[in-house]
């Protein structure tokens, strides 16, 4: 059974719902990342499970007990906010003690149990200093510190990283990924980095107005996108509306106006009556090759053509449209060129 | 411009102080050790010595200490609900508070009068509804002047604080309740301390304001004197000017003890304020 359950849960500010039936699961131990653009209700999910918001409607199950209507106080999760939230009048001592005295733990563990958490975020020797005397890297291990300290039967984070340069970013996500691990923590992850979710994820939810559009592994979201939302959130750049599907054993036929193309049966594929076929730049092959009607080939003419450093990108004008590809070349294709391309059958996947 | 060529911008308000204030306060305290062109200190043993000066110190340490106490009181739950509100209404609320100090303290006064005297609103009131038999002497007390102090110096406790309290990130709150703190104790652990620096310009304001008030002690306060009324009664009807100058040289001396005293406990309470 999960840990977490949100049970068709609604939340809405004045008279704007927000959330609507939404529901989640999460497992003991497991990071789960909320990912998905800005203002799709990502920190009001967040917010709603710290207990900070109430739920107009649905259930809050944590641990086999209904956690509805308990007290934020009374939750014992950890919350990391974007913003920090460090108390700029405490020391990061008392900062990071501030939960134990809170629970009345005895000063002298209290002093045990900072320090080893410092040490968890390679912080020791700065606990006599005050918040605005830290960097913003530091200041976000003092506030997974005090957060972690506590030993939270879930962790929160709600963008933790998004005001640290590109370099820190990476580190730190890393470093609470290890945390993380180390110390089995159950966790909930905000952000709206495609990468930054898939690289330390157990789970990653794709988030869009309010609902989820995908729950899956990263590795499962990136290569087999469920909707098309998902499919262009994180970079499948082009789509063919399909007019016919027919799945015959490991091979499904689709048809487009007078052409035939082929796709592999595969989870990315085999979704029921989904007909909008997707593809990434780096998986369309531009052929300069325009002899013979290759299988699962689209003639089309080069519009613009960029550098990209690795690859060069195409925009591809054909009569279904345009197509972006990226493809690595010596010598790049002219505008205006006539080529073909080619949809491999394994790449091709089928959305909603 | 260069660096040092900045310093010359300081100067017509260095002039004016120097010449408007520092000199003046320097010479009058200057002046109330000096009699007869020797050192003395009798104006000040005189002073502490005698009963009747020593009991209108009081009162007046008395009316501006409990009225810097009600302003806080009064003033921190009012701030905090404006400091909570969005831009607009602040404005209109901040606004409002604030109106007191644009009436005259005069007018302001007499409206107080007409309130608190024997045939006032409140007197009619508590005799007409039968709760007493006599009319209260408000009027003419010291609960007079702290009654009209407080509503004249309100206004700047509240400004005060809102300008620390509106600057408190919300999520500190928050972080203190996910902390495992009731919204009592992380009010109490986390906006309070934030607060202090605040209160405490808030009070320094009022108690100073309320320790040299003239106007509505004069008015309100009928033959209770304080130190304000005595200095001028002495200066202007008794034409005692060493006595007057020892008034103002203590009423000096108090200023500079209870800014002191405040940012002392400010420091302990909020170390990084
Ligand atoms: N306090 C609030 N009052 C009214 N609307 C809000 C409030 N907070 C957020 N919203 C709205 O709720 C929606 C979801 O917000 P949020 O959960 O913060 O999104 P995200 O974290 O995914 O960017 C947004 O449209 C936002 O404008
Ligand atoms: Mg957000």
């Amino acid at each position: 059974m999960a840990l977490l359950t949100l049970d068709q849960v609604s939340v809405a500010y004045d008279n704007q719902t927000i959330l609507k039936d939404f529901s989640l699961e999460l497992e003991k131990g497991k990071l789960l990342s909320l990912l998905g653009p800005s203002g799709c209700g990502k920190t009001t999910t967040l917010r709603l499970i710290a207990g900070f918001l109430e739920a107009k409607q649905g259930k809050f199950l944590f641990g086999g007990k209904d956690y509805t209507r308990v007290p934020v106080n009374k939750r014992n999760f950890g919350f990391v906010f974007q913003s920090y939230a460090l108390f700029p009048h405490l020391s990061v001592y008392d900062n990071v003690a501030f939960g134990l005295r809170m629970r009345k733990v005895k000063d002298r563990d209290v002093s045990e149990r900072v320090m080893r958490m410092l040490e968890v975020v390679n912080l020791n020797g700065f606990e006599k200093r005050f918040p605005q005397e830290l960097s913003g890297g530091q200041r976000q291990r003092v506030a997974i510190a005090r957060a972690l300290v506590i030993e939270p039967d879930l962790l929160l984070f709600d963008e933790p990283l998004s005001n640290l340069d590109a370099n820190l970013r990476v580190n730190m996500r890393v470093e609470i990924r290890r945390i993380q691990q180390e110390l089995g923590i159950t966790t909930l992850y905000v952000s709206h980095d495609q990468e930054e979710c898939f690289s330390i994820s157990d789970q990653v939810a794709i988030m869009n107005k309010g609902i989820v559009e995908q729950l899956d592994r990263p590795e499962t979201i990136f290569k087999y996108p469920a909707t098309e939302f998902v499919a262009r959130f994180i970079g499948f750049h082009n789509f063919i509306e399909f007019d016919e599907r027919s799945d015959a054993g490991d091979a499904i036929s689709l048809k487009v106006g007078g052409r035939l193309f082929t796709a592999t049966a595969n989870p990315g594929t085999v979704r029921p009556g989904a007909r909008k076929g997707a593809i990434r730049p780096d998986d369309l092959i531009v052929s300069g090759d325009t002899g013979q009607e290759a299988a699962n080939a689209l003639p089309g003419m080069i519009k613009v053509s960029t550098y990209l450093g690795r690859s060069y990108q195409y925009v591809v004008e054909t009569e279904l449209g345009d197509f972006t590809a990226n493809q690595e070349m010596e010598t790049p294709y002219f505008s205006g060129q006539r080529v073909n391309l080619i949809f491999p059958q394994d790449k091709l996947v089928l959305v909603e | 411009m260069k660096k040092s060529a900045v310093y010359w911008l300081l100067l017509p308000g260095f002039v004016f102080l120097a010449a408007f204030m520092v000199i003046p306060i320097v010479l009058t305290i200057g002046s109330t050790f000096v009699q007869e062109n020797a050192f003395t200190l009798d104006g000040y043993l005189h002073f502490f010595k005698d009963p009747y000066f020593l009991k209108i110190l009081l009162t007046t340490l008395q009316v501006s200490v409990v009225t810097t106490l009600v302003c806080v009181v009064l003033g921190f739950p009012t701030a905090y609900y404006i400091s909570r509100k969005a831009p607009r209404r602040k404005g209109i609320l901040l606004a409002l508070a604030i109106f007191p100090l644009l009436t005259s303290p005069v007018v302001r006064s007499f409206s107080w009068m007409i309130i608190l005297g024997r045939k006032g609103l409140i007197n009619n009131a508590l005799v007409g509804l039968g709760l007493i038999d006599q009319p209260l002497d408000i009027l003419y007390t010291p609960a007079a002047m702290m009654i009209g102090l407080t509503h004249l110096f309100l206004p700047l406790m509240i400004i005060s604080l809102v300008g620390v309290l509106e600057n408190i990130d919300q999520d500190l709150l928050k972080a203190a309740q996910s902390l495992g703190a009731s919204r009592f104790t992380a009010f109490r652990r986390v906006v309070f301390p934030l607060a202090v620096p605040g209160l405490v310009i808030g009070a320094v304001l009022v108690f100073v304001g309320s320790l040299t008030a003239y106007t509505t002690p004069a008015l309100l306060g009928g033959k209770q004197r304080v130190i304000a009324t005595f200095l001028y009664q002495n200066a202007m009807t008794l034409n005692d000017w060493y006595l007057a100058s020892v008034i103002a040289a203590i009423m000096i001396a108090i200023t500079f003890i209870v800014v002191g005293v405040m940012n002392r406990m400010a420091k302990t309470l909020n170390p990084k304020g």
